[in-house]
């Protein structure tokens, strides 16, 4: 057991046993350094080896993680070390990372203490704090439609109900092999890092310049001999579509996970298609409860019916809001709040009946056998390939441009059926600023998945009565753009829709 | 064979809608300056695969080589190389 695979990164192999002689001994280091209990450590790394052997040698010291994906415009990440207040930061694409400490700037070696020294420390129990099951595990920060970022807290109970559920579910075992491409800022990265160290499975890293390729994924899957995949439905998609992942056969993929977003039927059925004897199951829950309604795909799901989301896991608690159709889910998977936002995190939670829970601002329905399904949003929150998205974060990052006087965005399917957002601006003056321009602007202070696909320059933003904007005019607007009606620009780059 | 003008044709055609393809110059940034996303890549390197007769491996599929016109061509220059001396010294072909 201490000599089997804990992590595969290519061709990188790391045992349990390095596993945790690594994270017991950078753990003593933070302690050493002075690292309080529940002090935040932020990673910002890629999901590689030293990524997870940073989060258990965190969470020995008692520390909090923050994972912050180094993609990230370098604004953002700064916005997010100092709204965590983190207190060291790790960071860098290449080995080993630079682990430094944002309140003195002095720096911590990577390089481990010896493994005897980590083995008679570790023995003695004092040299590592206790932790219980309400401290906080980790901060996951989501789009804010205010357009600063909001911090998800998940305590250890939070992060083990949904893990230990898992496990129990779909028999997670030390022969498996979990892939889940999500970066380590995603819930869903709880799913395959924290199986690993409880069932002794085997985390089998994707690789990052692969993951959106769906073409080199399917083949990773097969080479790999993944047993157990969890990732968002548009990375299977693409894997069934470009990837043409019926061509081939996956003896060993026995449990194919998905959820972040809505999965179309058709595309449901073509998965159990082809990979017939794999179980393939819907999970779903925002951030901030983690999974709590889950289905398993029937053998003879034919695609021709929506894919509910289930009934709610045994850990969780869900209730519906009988007036807006709102689901509200508790349980022991809910966050502790958001990360110095008390009066959000008031605002979120709703009690009923004694018990806290979590406005999801999904409408739902329940069907008679028991089973909730989606139908849709009561905000302007959107999903696109799983990724969460305030559409007022986009406005509020456009509008802050020089020469950009007011912006608005909207999602739109596109003519393959994927969630497209298209932003619209007024400009200053014609010219003020070109499309490429305003697309840089998005690209240094938004995430890449947050950028808009489309940016249309208007005369006049549509408003309503009330003057407050007219979103369903601007809908119509980019069904427009979406019917193949791309003649808007003018000689310049500055594409100007006249009205 | 104009490679950077077809690249730029395609990527004004297909993947920036609306935008009239003058305003992508040379050294623009196409993916770190949020002209092309994920998705967009794969549209690009389909095309690129297609149009060239190249065929991209995992690794060079890299943010860096291919945010420019220049670099694509670049990339692609080295790729049809590579081919032909393949094949003028009767060996496999790279593709």
């Amino acid at each position: 057991m201490p000599d089997a695979p804990a992590i595969v990164e290519e061709d990188r192999v790391t045992c349990f046993r390095e596993l945790f002689e690594q994270s017991a001994s950078l753990a003593l280091r933070f302690v050493e350094h002075g690292i309080q209990k529940q002090d935040r450590i932020a990673l910002v790394l890629p999901k590689t080896t030293e990524a997870i052997v940073s989060v258990f040698g965190s969470l020995l010291a008692g520390a909090i993680y923050v994972p912050i994906h180094p993609r990230w415009p370098k604004e953002r990440i700064e916005t997010t070390l100092v709204d965590s207040a983190a207190r060291l930061v790790i960071e860098g694409d290449s080995y080993p990372p630079r682990i430094t400490d944002r309140q003195g700037g002095a720096s911590i070696p990577w390089q481990p203490v010896s493994a005897a020294l980590t083995s008679t420390a570790i023995a003695s129990e004092d040299s590592l704090p206790r932790v219980d099951a309400s401290d906080p595990t980790l901060i996951l920060f989501t789009s804010g439609s205010t357009g600063r970022p909001k911090g998800v807290v998940l305590s250890h109970r939070a992060v083990s109900a949904f893990v230990k559920w898992s496990a129990r579910e779909f028999q997670i075992c030390s022969t498996d092999r979990i892939a889940c491409p999500s970066p380590l800022g995603f819930d869903l990265s709880t799913f395959d890092i924290f199986n690993m160290a409880l069932c002794g499975a085997t985390c089998v890293l994707v690789p990052g310049h692969i993951v959106w390729m769906p073409r080199f994924l399917v083949q990773f899957v097969r080479e790999a001999r993944i047993t157990c995949w969890y990732s968002v439905p548009s990375i299977l998609a693409g894997m069934l579509q470009e990837g043409r992942m019926a061509q081939h056969d996956y003896p060993g993929l026995r449990v194919i996970l998905f959820a972040g977003e809505v999965f179309p039927g058709p595309n449901v059925a073509r998965l159990q298609a082809a990979v017939p004897h794999a179980l393939c199951a819907n999970l779903y829950g925002p951030t901030e409860t983690n999974v709590v309604t889950w289905y398993r795909v029937p053998r003879d799901f034919d695609g021709t019916q929506p894919l509910p989301i289930g009934r709610p896991c045994p850990y969780a608690t869900v209730t519906v809001d009988a007036s807006s159709g709102e689901l509200l889910a508790g349980g022991d998977s809910l966050m502790s709040g958001y990360w110095n936002r008390s009066e959000d995190t008031q605002r979120i939670f709703a009690t009923w009946e004694g018990k806290r829970y979590y406005r999801t601002g999904d409408r739902v329905s329940l069907a008679p056998d028991g089973n909730y399904f989606f139908v849709g949003r009561l905000d302007r929150q959107v999903k696109r390939r799983g990724f969460r998205i305030e559409l007022g974060e986009i406005e509020t990052a456009l509008a802050h441009q020089e020469g950009i006087l007011e912006a608005a965005a909207v999602a739109a399917e596109d003519g393959q059926k994927r969630t497209a957002i298209i932003a619209f601006v007024r400009a200053r003056s014609v010219g003020a600023v070109t499309l490429v321009e305003a697309k840089a602007h998005c690209a240094r202070t938004l995430p890449p998945y947050m950028l808009p696909d489309h940016i249309v320059f208007l005369d006049t933003i549509p408003k309503g009565s009330r003057g407050k904007i007219d979103y369903l005019a601007l809908g119509r607007i980019a069904e427009e753009l979406d019917h193949g009606d791309q003649d808007h620009g003018d000689q310049e780059g500055s594409p100007t829709v006249h009205r | 064979m104009e490679i950077k003008k077809e690249v730029r044709q395609f990527i004004a055609k297909n993947v920036l809608l609306g935008v009239h393809q003058t305003t992508i110059e040379d050294a623009t940034p196409l993916i770190t300056g949020g002209l092309i996303d994920s998705i967009g890549m794969i549209g690009l390197v389909d095309f690129l695969e297609a149009r060239f007769e190249v065929e991209f491996m995992p690794r060079e599929v890299d943010v860096h080589s291919l945010d420019t016109l220049e670099g694509i061509e670049e990339v692609i220059r080295k790729k049809l190389a590579g081919r032909e001396a393949g094949a003028a010294s009767g060996g496999q072909q790279i593709r």
